[in-house]
């Protein structure tokens, strides 16, 4: 069960500020103003940029516009990540406001799902949920829960209430005390530096001998690239939610208070900075 | 209930039973090996001439509530339903399609007739211990389908069933591996599917290859035919019954 309810408020509550400028080589009939916005981190792009696609529309002749998509750094910015993950995996280090390039045609679909409407979102995080208790509790839980209790996750995020979100999504963090924790953790590890999108492979929260399984334990076993070398020179961050935990903490415990609001806990591999 | 999944290792030899029955059978199957990992997935690309009719936009979100209970199994009988051209009207002529065997057939096909390029994976979901086809299809010009067109090119027997289940079967969905864009059927019913499959396979003491019998039943929703070859070359000495 989770308990620490302060680390979820923090988790739910962590904001990025950030700055959208139009795309230069978009036909405007007047200039357009940069717009400020503070992102929440645990949710998607698409879903909190109404404001954002409203602003620049007014500037914009309707036939000019198409599907609007984000770039940061001539990386498009994939909506079906979480907000935070995308920060910290595309722009940790640099200076705030979170600079995005907003772009209304020649929508990069080799690179980007399409986002035609909310239901896709929401289609999106219900599957990641399903997906999250597939691995936690064979499907249990979900599959218990009825459409209602779906739909008061998805409401909890698309309104932002943190109350009625966790009042559903802690039975999904249940787990037996004999087990210890879930049947498995359900987690992607992103890397800038690889071609491959993320890792996402099955591990146990307890070890065969008993012992609570550790952050440090889950990336020897599947990307030892990212822990400090022999020399003990730290050559990667691992960032959740922006911030590096100790790699000793349990990984039950950060399933149950860092997983993004999908249920699954999204660890950044980052390349530590030089200057 | 006994879990009728399938872990990696067997989803890795069922793969190369496939293949090895592909290159027999000429079938266009391959294995793609995803750089710096000992993961990788099954490929093939097949030519489609599919008749769609742009009049006819699927209404996704209009269709939900028909039988969410009905199972894959049933959509499978559907597909042996024979459907003579009359019915084809019925239908609005939305759908016509042709696999293109060989270089003499890409002529006749009348009105918006197109001829697509289909890209199939299949990949192992960790998740759910079974297989996942994933596919992205394309015109000789190289525009990528939507998914209202991949839907309108789906059989419409399969279309009304599939719609009503809860995550609309066909999403466009990240490939896993790749991280581009690509159609998936989910995969969260196939053990529900699979399981009588599987145990009257194992009742009749006969040996089943999990990926070959679960892609005839997902395959051919996207056009996708599984020959039925295959299945001879499995158990050669079976008594026909």
């Amino acid at each position: 069960m989770a308990d620490d309810k302060d680390v979820l408020r923090d988790v739910w509550f962590g904001r990025i500020p950030t700055c959208f400028t139009l795309n230069q080589d978009e036909v405007t009939e007047r200039e357009a103003e940069p717009y400020y916005l503070l992102l929440p981190r645990v949710s998607y792009l698409t879903l909190v940029t109404d404001k954002v696609k409203k602003h620049f529309h007014k500037v914009m002749r309707a036939e000019d516009v198409e599907e609007m998509w984000f770039e940061y750094e001539g990386t498009p910015l994939k909506w079906h990540y979480p907000i935070g993950v995308l920060f910290d995996l595309h722009a940790s280090n640099t200076v705030l406001p979170w600079s995005i390039i907003v772009h209304f045609k020649n929508f990069p679909d080799r690179d980007l799902l399409h986002c035609p409407s909310n239901s896709v979102i929401e289609a999106h995080f219900m599957s990641s949920i399903k997906e999250a208790d597939a691995l936690k509790h064979k499907s249990q839980v979900v599959n218990d829960m009825q459409k209602k209790d779906h739909k008061q996750l998805w409401m909890g995020l698309q309104n932002d209430k943190f109350d009625q979100f966790w009042a559903m999504n802690r039975k999904l963090m249940e787990y037996s005390t004999e087990d210890g924790g879930f049947r498995y953790i359900p987690f992607r590890i992103y890397q800038t530096t690889s071609d491959r999108p993320f890792i996402q492979k099955l591990f146990r929260p307890v070890s065969a001998d008993g012992s609570m399984h550790t952050l440090g334990d889950l990336l020897k076993e599947m990307d030892p690239t990212a822990l400090p070398n022999e020399g003990g020179q730290k050559r990667y961050q691992v960032v959740i939610h922006g911030i590096e935990p100790l790699l000793e903490t349990p990984l039950q415990w950060l399933s149950e208070h860092l997983s993004h609001p999908d249920n699954f806990l999204h660890i950044c591999i980052i390349p530590t900075p030089t200057d | 209930m006994s879990w009728c999944g399938l872990d990696e290792q067997s989803f890795h030899l069922c793969c190369q039973l496939l293949l090895q029955q592909s290159e027999q059978l000429n079938d266009g199957w391959s294995w793609e090996v995803v750089q710096g990992s000992d993961e990788g997935y099954l490929k093939k690309t097949a030519l489609r001439v599919v008749n769609i009719n742009p009049s006819r936009k699927w209404d996704l979100e209009g269709l939900n509530s028909e039988s969410e209970t009905q199972s894959c199994q049933d959509t499978e009988r559907d597909q042996s339903a024979p459907v003579s051209t009359d019915d084809a009207d019925d239908f609005k002529g939305n759908f016509d399609e042709e696999v293109v065997e060989d270089d003499s057939v890409c002529s006749e096909a009348a009105g918006s007739s197109l001829v697509l390029q289909y890209e199939y994976h299949i990949l192992f979901s960790c998740s759910y211990s079974v297989p996942v086809l994933y596919f992205r299809a394309f015109t000789l010009e190289g525009r990528s389908l939507s998914l209202e067109e991949v839907w309108s090119s789906v059989h419409p027997n399969f279309r009304l069933r599939l719609q009503s289940s809860p995550l609309n079967t066909i999403t466009l969905q990240e490939h896993p591996l790749l991280g581009q864009p690509f159609f998936m059927l989910h995969p969260c019913r196939t053990e529900e599917f699979m399981r009588p499959v599987l145990q009257e396979a194992q009742h009749r003491h006969r040996p089943v290859n999990f990926v070959l019998t679960w892609l005839s039943v997902v395959g051919p929703v996207v056009g996708l035919e599984v020959p039925l070859k295959y299945c001879t070359l499995l158990r050669p000495a079976a008594s026909p019954d």
